[in-house]
């Protein structure tokens, strides 16, 4: 296993908005990485600085041990599929399937082929009058008929439909696991990611606040509810992510509980529960002092 | 930014990906131009049933000053504008760094150039020896044109084309880089430099030694200087683009 990804104290400031707040991370090779967060927290922003579209304000970024700024070496490597993609005038998405075969060398025709109808694109009708999710349709199939060894997906299905989303989550790890590569998904649907990902980060405000594996981070907090008073008495010391109270009964999402506090809950009369990725991250993201601009 | 030339596979993918969708750069301009001619010449045949003797003569000196093919200038220019602003965030995407874009449309844009100023050619030399399309008509052999020989004519041509796109380039590279507010600045300096131009002029009472200037370097002249302010615009927009980032709307 070696780092694909390095990056070291890495700021971006927008004027006097600070977008990217001194991330310092690492992405192994061969995985699929969550970068999760609220809208406006720095995911296309820092993916933007990875793939060497944005100019980094200060700190350092590594891909495959170079900076990835005007670097072909390390370009030729990347996919870069976001949401918000721009597409040449008149390009109908035929044009982008007979172009992409030249910039990525792994690109595998049969398998887009195999997407396309899949996702039933047409490929004969201007992108302007596409749909929001025919758009997003032809992005991941690029995204994944490339199979570069490093490959971006900015919030790639928006305006999917459940079924095309379904395909994309059934597909990924289908093709991950025949052709091992290197993933990093961002999203805001974490639930429905969930089991796709093998390593989740999570952003808010530029700043990285969970960097974990995945599986450990399912079982890293859980959900204690109960009377208002018993939850006080239980919680005090330890490390509460999320709290709420309605009435006199209460919840709160504590980390890192070991067997015999759990038992000790029990004793108490309280009611445990496992927290999902998505409500980890709404609990670790909900305690900064960042409003709610829009909700997810 | 370093000064290494671009590998050569890595601007072609960039040449040919202008090339991708023929229809708007080759498609479109053409039968418009076509539908130009047509009108024209329709316009023509109506002037030569219905004039004789001078009349005829002043209105065939007449048509010489037709703009009919200056369209395809302007398009080129919004070509080149389309070509950075969506070509070249798409282009970023699939993974080709600044240089090889700016190097590889400079090529693309010189390739259309050239096709074009040959098909130009070509056709002021039918429209000259068909006696204007059979009607006395100009479109290619417009008093602005180069009457020259062939590669007179070809400079011409492909010279003020190049200069369109190059212009174009420029000015959506200044406003893929500093968006609206970039074109504004770039439009006052622009305004500010003309305006000192023609004070200059003025005050120095020269505008006689221009137009006599202008006579006098002729349609081929007047291009090969163009290359100038063309060459000066493609330089200002590798830098300018060098350090420009694609935005998503």
């Amino acid at each position: 296993m070696s780092a694909v990804i390095e990056v070291d104290h890495l700021t971006k400031r927008f004027g006097r908005f600070t977008a990217i707040d001194g991330v310092s991370l690492a992405v192994e090779e061969h995985g699929i990485y969550g970068l999760l967060g609220r809208n406006g927290a720095g995911k296309t922003t820092l993916m933007q600085l990875l793939t060497g579209q944005e100019f980094a304000t200060s700190g350092s970024i590594r891909l495959f041990g170079e900076p990835p700024v005007e670097n072909s070496s390390v370009l030729d490597r990347l996919c870069f599929i976001k949401e918000s993609q721009r597409y040449p005038d008149e390009y109908r998405p035929h044009h982008v399937l007979t172009a992409a075969p030249w910039f990525f060398p792994n690109w595998d025709a049969e398998f887009a082929a195999k997407l396309i109808s899949d996702f039933r694109l047409p490929l004969n009708r201007r992108i302007k009058k596409l749909s929001r999710g025919q758009v997003s349709a032809l992005g991941v199939i690029v995204g994944l008929a490339s199979r570069a060894p490093l490959t971006f997906f900015d919030e790639p299905y928006l305006g999917l439909d459940a079924v095309a989303r379904q395909i994309f989550y059934d597909r990924l790890p289908a093709d991950y696991s025949e052709h091992p590569r290197t993933v990093l998904l961002s999203t805001h649907l974490i639930d429905e990611v969930s089991n796709l990902l093998e390593h989740v980060i999570v952003i808010d405000d530029g700043r990285v606040l969970i960097d974990a594996d995945a599986d450990t981070l399912r079982g890293s907090a859980t959900t204690v509810s109960g009377r208002t008073g018993a939850i006080d008495a239980f919680s005090a010391g330890r490390r509460i992510l999320h709290r709420e109270s309605v009435g006199g009964l209460s919840s709160a999402v504590i980390e890192g509980l070991d067997a015999d506090a759990r038992a000790q809950a029990v004793r108490d009369g309280l009611d445990l529960s496992p927290v999902s990725l998505q409500q980890l991250v709404v609990a670790t993201t909900t305690s900064s002092p960042t409003e709610w601009k829009e909700s997810a | 930014m370093t000064t290494t030339a671009p590998a050569t596979q890595h601007v072609w993918r960039v040449v040919k990906l202008h090339f991708v969708n023929r229809w708007t750069i080759i498609g479109v301009p053409g039968l418009v131009l076509t539908f130009i001619l047509l009108v024209n010449v329709a316009i023509w045949a109506i002037i030569a049933a219905t004039s004789s003797g001078q009349d005829r003569v002043d209105a065939e000196q007449g048509l010489t000053y037709t703009g009919a093919s200056f369209y395809i200038f302007v398009y080129m220019l919004i070509v080149a504008l389309q070509a950075i602003n969506n070509t070249f965030p798409f282009a970023l995407g699939f993974g080709v760094t600044r240089r090889e874009f700016s190097f590889g449309t400079a090529i693309a844009f010189v390739l259309l150039a050239i096709g074009y100023g040959a098909a130009f050619t070509l056709l002021s030399y039918i429209e000259q020896w068909t006696g204007g399309w059979g009607l006395g008509g100009h479109m290619f052999t417009a008093i602005y044109f180069s009457d020259g020989p062939w590669f007179a004519r070809l400079l011409v041509f492909s010279g003020a084309m190049v200069f369109f796109f190059f212009f174009g380039a420029c000015a959506a590279s200044v406003f893929v880089r500093w968006r609206s507010n970039g074109l504004l600045v770039l439009g006052a300096a622009i305004a500010v430099v003309i305006v000192g131009l023609v004070a200059l002029a003025t005050f120095t009472s020269s505008w006689g030694v221009i137009g006599r200037w202008f006579l006098g370097a002729g349609p081929t002249g007047i291009v090969a200087w163009l290359l100038v302010p063309t060459a000066i615009a493609a330089v200002a927009g590798y830098f300018v683009l060098g350090r420009a980032t694609p935005r998503s709307a």
